[in-house]
């Protein structure tokens, strides 16, 4: 599968000058900060906002992704791949706060449902979607399993591709491409069931050769 | 053709985060590198200043009070 387009090309930021900013960050340099904060902060906002419908709570692990950063900025690895990095950081603190907040609402026995967990917010892209198909995939996303959920948003949505998304989720780049799949079934099936009549012509374009 | 899902997934609609609070972190961050990366050079200056001449007087102490002890063992002086 290739992707749609090349993270480099969503992110403005090549290698070469990965590399550069990952060095000037060791080294404290605050204007690289900056670069690296303008290139990922709203892809990273929307990682957030579509993996916990809500805002109060994307914006709180945003802000701690961030200082997560500047915290590890000088134990960084000269070759680390920030996109990477950062996106592990956001989907960490994301499984975190809900492993934290069903222990809060007393619910430490059901913590298997973390997998999938329940969408009790409308997913808030619902209400910007620019089209109908946007707006049934939105409802679609909002409603999967995180799991799926999640390879989606990483690989479909944010760009990485599936190396850097298996190393986000903590899986090998194989299991992330049956995750993908099973992950992409389920999406168009979940459109087609939403009645969508030009879902139904993706729901024979969208299953993937392993 | 199954890029056609994929597509319509990197057209979804993006969502700014609230530019106020984005700012205040951006400068937070800021902040607090620049507050870092000097503490963490001055003392790294700080420990080569300081430890590499004391190591190097104790080994020269401990070198000398050594060859005082064994002439005096020895009855040298």
């Amino acid at each position: 599968m290739s992707r749609v387009r090349p993270w480099s090309v969503m992110t403005g930021v090549d290698r070469d000058t990965e590399l550069a900013l990952v060095g000037r960050l060791r080294e404290g340099d605050a204007d690289a900060f900056d670069a690296v904060h303008a290139a990922f902060n709203t892809r990273l906002f929307t990682f957030l906002l579509r993996l916990s419908r809500r805002r109060d709570v994307a914006e709180d692990l945003l802000e701690e992704t961030w200082l997560r950063l500047v915290t590890h900025a000088q134990r960084l690895r000269p070759d680390t791949r920030l996109g990477p990095w950062l996106f592990t950081v956001a989907r960490n603190l994301h499984i975190s706060f809900q492993r934290s907040r069903l222990l809060e609402n007393s619910m430490a026995g059901s913590l298997m449902t973390l997998w999938p967990f329940s969408a009790e917010h409308a997913s808030p892209f619902e209400s910007v979607a620019a089209s109908e198909l946007e707006a049934r995939i939105e409802v679609a996303l909002a409603a999967m399993p995180a799991s799926a959920r999640e390879v989606l948003l990483l690989v479909g949505v944010t760009g990485l591709d599936h190396s850097d998304a298996a190393d986000v989720c903590g899986i090998t780049p194989e299991a992330l491409r049956q995750r993908l799949h099973r992950a992409r079934e389920a999406l168009s099936q979940a459109l087609e069931r939403s009645g969508a009549a030009d879902c139904r012509t993706l729901r024979g374009l969208t299953c993937p050769t392993r | 053709m199954s890029d056609t899902l994929m597509q319509s997934l990197a057209e979804l609609a993006t969502v700014e985060p609230d530019a106020a609070r984005a700012e205040r972190v951006r400068r937070r961050c800021r902040a607090r590198l620049a507050r870092q990366a000097p503490r963490l050079s001055s003392s790294g200056s700080w420990l080569a200043r300081v430890w590499q001449p004391m190591i190097a007087i104790l080994g020269v102490a401990y070198l000398i009070g050594a060859i005082v002890e064994a002439t005096r063992i020895y009855g040298l002086l």
